[in-house]
């Protein structure tokens, strides 16, 4: 029995995400730990080489790298179906996808495919007893649950995003490049992508290491203009609470909580943010979470580490002063 | 057409969850509900039906609470809702859960568009709808915000996806399992007549055997996934540290150097 | 006997409670400092079935038997302490249902598919100048016939919507003299529908209200307004009794609004005092707190069950022919003598929980206050009128003091 550990790399446009990379670090750490190989999968239309590279570096003994022009785009029918034909073909115990909207859907697709388990949104991964214990918030994090898949192989988790360190690369790593064929034609493939509309601009809510979010007391739509002002300054994302996307000042996209968005950045900077239990859900994994609210009883300030009790209108253009001071 | 709805039922969004010394998950006095995320799936149905023609059935696996589910879809206003148990259904999890769902779905025969919520907010895998597509050999068209165009006669749906970084337009043939999240609409509120319609109405159970599925593909021995153990997270702790100063921009600079001692700026 | 609810009855309240939760709740301030109901909210009420919901369902109503119409009166008070809401809800509900059982099958069709969309107002008339209570003293205004239509001169002042009537549209169902023989006693009223939005001879007046702001508190003056014949509403020289069948179901309604608002207050007023502290511990640790709230508590449920009660005994009438008018004017008095002057109660010793921010709009408790205070004062019947029903009812007709004021 192989104990070889599968991490899909995503990409788009020929990046991937800081997620793909949390994973890549998770399979390192296992590896290390029990022997086997961490083998990168990375598939898209063209110009693969320096992604393959780039996941050497983050930790991948060795590359499967498909391209094709089918692959240009994410479609869970023919990602699946080749990962699963490598999968079978490479007999790994272990695959690990990042759990972004697209990992989302692979992880499931792949487990169904294989007939095999998979735990979705891991936290944790231990080894206990020969086999990967992965800790996973369930009723929006309310709770945690411990999980195992303790028969089927190979066996499939998807990592939360932010949950695992991103390792630092190693660009003298070196490792293998394998080239492997696509499996679907286009004309097997019953989805056609018809266009792609990015989003405006600035950070997304995933990736972000600072967010910068804004509830009731933003009181309007232009009531987010500082915030987005702080969050430029910090290279931050917007977050919103459930109140403003339901009054309509900011759409559902920036929404965090347990309808919205769970995140977990260094910093969650909550301005005008009363602190529903929905949106602690979201946020309170954060690593430093700062309230500024000016109602000093606010549940915010419960989960909070450093609190400003003033108005945000004057707090926040006041921050971004005293950081534009300190970081020039 | 004929829609399908994939639903479950939850404790309360607001519930307080909390785990006894046994091991078994309580949400205390806090009621059972449908699945806050199915109700758009719930919602786009109707909305669909009464511009194409045609019916919306809701299905649930589940035990009787799942009743809650279904009840609350037929008061917002689906036409038929079926319940599927069966005592060899629990300990089910995606994978089991997925079998039974398309096992059913196969069963009615007849089914255009399925539609799912993005993630039940108990377990929240984000599993069954893509799982449920890939048993149909179904496409799957998960974080759909957006049913730009269905063409039930020509079999054919495009619809606008949410992902990271935006919104990828993708068309598919009927049928397709459609993964409905927040922002396609706004969920109706139960109405009166509806409620009246949901309290008589007869919610057929199917058994596995109904549903031509086989038991041994269903809970635990048809499960990948076991959970042995379920935990309250240590709470974070205490009150956060109030800055104080004479001005505002005073206590701006002190949070700076905080921040920065935290090493998170 | 069974405390239990029914599905459809359970069903209901969680339906209202989630949607008045959502959609007023989050608005009450704004209700009350705007000063009117914003329109998604009546429409949100409209698709719910909660506009006249006793109205059948040939008129756009649902059909709501009373424990229903209970169910909703209780959680819209929850959701909505100024009573801003309530009011335009019970209003509609219960006059509606007297507009419903006795208006001409022509207005009918006119006015209850508007009314159960939220696209026409229906409202009460009863109260003069003179007074309220004492309709055979105090009702003045004059139905005369003039060839086939109804000629009418005199006031009516303190009607809630009249503001709603005159922008919306609608009817208020008004009470008016035709018998002049003051030996005809009570009977010698007659229920008409009153089309306040441009009536020839209507003079509106306005009032600034202390509470309940959402809704508009006026009247009007009417100067050989004409009407009609098929705007009388109901039998002739039988207004009277009408009326009474319409303040009954009213106030069984205004008895679940009120315990839904005070019930809420007492849970902010619960929040609020394991929150605060006082002496180094939550105040809700001192007897001098528990002891009323535990008071106040067991009043609430008592009056709770005694405003269901009045619902069922409704619903045994309408439903069943099991119960008498005597039996529903009984019970519904009950309930509208205790809950409003208990609900001020409540939210009076709630105040104090929270000291001096209850006196500020920071606070939501003074709204109810405001609210409450209509209902403990009048509004579809005094406290003391309701004592005198209640007495009638067990002492019997004969010992009206009415009848000895008449003799002496």
């Amino acid at each position: 029995m192989k104990s070889d550990i599968f991490v899909w790399v995503e990409q788009f446009e020929g990046e991937a995400p800081g997620a793909s990379w949390e994973a890549m670090g998770a399979a390192r750490s296992l590896a290390d730990e029990h022997g086997g190989d961490v083998v990168a999968c990375v598939f898209g239309a063209d110009g693969l080489d320096d992604l393959a590279q780039e996941a050497i570096s983050y930790g991948a003994d060795k590359v499967l790298v498909t391209s094709d022009p089918s692959l240009a785009d994410f479609r869970v029918e023919p990602y699946a179906a080749l990962l699963a034909q490598a999968v079978r073909g490479f007999e790994p115990e272990t695959v690990l996808v990042a759990a972004t909207f697209r990992g989302r859907e692979l992880g499931p697709a792949l487990a169904v495919k294989l007939e095999t388990g998979c735990i979705a949104d891991c936290t944790e991964l231990v080894s206990e007893d020969g086999q990967l214990m992965a800790t996973r918030p369930i009723y929006a994090g309310k709770l945690m649950s411990r999980c195992v898949i303790p028969e089927r192989r190979p066996q499939v988790f998807t990592t939360r995003v932010r949950a695992f360190p991103k390792p630092d690369p190693d660009p003298g790593r070196s490792g293998d490049v394998v080239e492997l064929g696509p499996l679907m034609g286009e004309d097997e493939i019953a989805v056609k992508v018809a266009g792609f509309r990015e989003s405006e601009g600035g950070v997304s809510l995933a990736d972000a290491s600072i967010i910068v979010s804004g509830g009731r007391g933003v009181a309007g739509p232009e009531g987010y203009e500082p915030l987005r002002e702080l969050a430029e300054t910090l290279k931050a994302a917007i977050g919103a609470s459930r109140a403003a996307v339901d009054a309509g000042w900011i759409p559902y996209e920036h929404q965090v909580g347990q309808t919205g968005k769970t995140v977990s950045p260094d910093l969650y900077i909550a301005c005008g943010i009363s602190g529903a239990i929905q949106h602690l859900a979201g946020m309170r994994t954060s690593k430093v979470i700062v309230a500024i609210n000016k109602d000093p009883e606010a549940p915010i300030f419960k989960v909070a580490d450093y609190g400003l009790v003033e108005d945000l209108f004057d707090a926040v253009p006041a921050l971004r002063k005293a950081l534009e001071k300190k970081l020039t | 057409m004929h829609i399908v709805v994939c639903t479950k039922y939850t404790p309360d969004s607001e519930a307080k969850m909390s785990v006894d010394e046994a091991g078994n998950v309580s949400w205390g006095d806090s009621p059972l509900i449908i699945n806050p995320w199915d109700e758009y799936s719930v919602e786009e149905a109707l909305l669909l039906r009464d511009e194409y023609g045609g019916t919306v059935t809701v299905i649930s696996m589940g035990p009787e609470e799942a009743l809650e589910a279904l009840k609350h879809a037929v008061a917002m206003g689906a036409d038929e809702a079926i319940r599927i148990w069966d005592d060899a259904c629990e300990g089910s999890d995606t994978l089991a859960t997925s079998y039974v769902l398309a096992k059913a779905i196969e069963k009615m025969g007849d089914v255009d568009l399925v539609l799912c919520g993005k993630s039940a907010i108990d377990a929240q895998t984000w599993q069954t709808g893509v799982a449920l597509a890939t048993r149909l050999n179904y496409p799957s068209l998960m974080y759909t915000i957006n049913i730009a165009a269905l063409d039930p006669d020509g079999g054919s749906i495009t619809v606008e996806r949410l992902l990271e970084q935006g919104r990828q337009v993708v068309e598919a043939p009927l049928p397709a399992v459609v993964g409905t999240i927040k922002g396609i609409n706004e969920p109706r509120y139960t109405s009166f007549i509806g409620i009246r319609k949901a309290a008589k109405m007869e919610y057929p159970l199917w058994t596995l055997e109904d549903a031509d599925a086989d038991p041994e593909k269903v809970g635990p021995s048809g499960s990948g996934v076991r959970w042995p153990e379920v935990f309250e997270p240590p709470v974070r702790e205490g009150e956060a540290e109030i800055i104080e100063g004479e001005t505002v921009e005073e206590e701006a600079e002190v949070l700076v150097e905080k921040l920065l001692a935290e090493k998170v700026i | 006997m069974d405390f239990s609810w029914t599905e459809e009855q359970r069903l209901w309240r969680r339906a209202v409670r989630d949607f008045a939760q959502n959609e007023i709740a989050p608005r009450v301030r704004e209700i009350d400092t705007e000063e009117r109901i914003p329109r998604e909210i009546v429409e949100g009420m409209a698709e719910m079935g909660l506009l006249a919901p006793t109205v059948g369902e040939e008129y756009g109503g649902v059909g709501a038997d009373w424990m229903m119409a209970t169910i909703a009166a209780e959680e819209l008070g929850r959701a909505d302490i100024s009573l801003a809401v309530p009011v335009l809800y019970l209003v509609e509900a219960a006059w509606g249902f007297i507009f419903y059982r006795y208006g001409s099958d022509r207005l009918r069709e006119e006015y209850l598919p508007r009314v159960t969309q939220g696209e026409a107002f229906l409202g009460i008339a009863t109260t003069e100048p003179g007074g309220g209570s004492d309709i055979l003293g105090a009702c003045r205004t004059r139905a005369e016939e003039a060839g086939d239509e109804w000629k009418f001169n005199g006031e009516k002042t303190y009607i809630s919507g009249v503001r709603e009537s005159l922008d919306w549209g609608g009817i208020h169902l008004m009470l008016a003299r035709t018998e002049p023989d003051e030996k005809a006693g009570h009977k010698a009223f007659t229920f008409f529908a009153m089309p306040l939005k441009g009536t020839e001879g209507i003079t509106p007046t306005f009032f600034e209200d202390m509470g309940r702001m959402g809704i508009s508190t006026g009247g009007f003056a009417l100067d050989d307004v004409r009407l009609p014949a098929d705007h009388q509403v109901g039998e002739f020289n039988r207004g009277f009794y009408h009326a009474m069948e319409g303040f009954s179901a009213a106030r069984t309604l205004i008895g679940a609004t009120c315990v839904g608002a005070a019930e809420a207050t007492l849970g902010i007023g619960m929040d609020q005092i394991k929150m605060r502290e006082a002496f180094g511990r939550p105040i809700a640790s001192f007897e001098g707190i528990q002891f009323p709230l535990a008071d106040l508590y067991t009043d609430l449920e008592g009056t709770r069950l005694s405003t269901y009660k009045a619902a069922w005994t409704m619903d045994q009438k309408y439903k069943h022919e099991e119960a008498t008018h005597h039996d529903i004017a009984l019970a519904a008095a009950m309930a509208k003598l205790k809950a409003p002057v208990l609900g001020f109660k409540v939210m009076n010793e709630v105040a104090d929980w929270f000291g001096a921010m209850a006196y500020t709009k920071e606070c939501p408790v003074e709204m109810g206050i405001r609210g409450i205070r209509s209902y403990s004062i009048g509004a579809e019947g005094t406290p003391n009128i309701m004592r005198l029903i209640i007495a009638r009812e067990l002492l019997g007709q004969e010992f009206l003091p009415t009848l000895y004021m008449e003799k002496a």
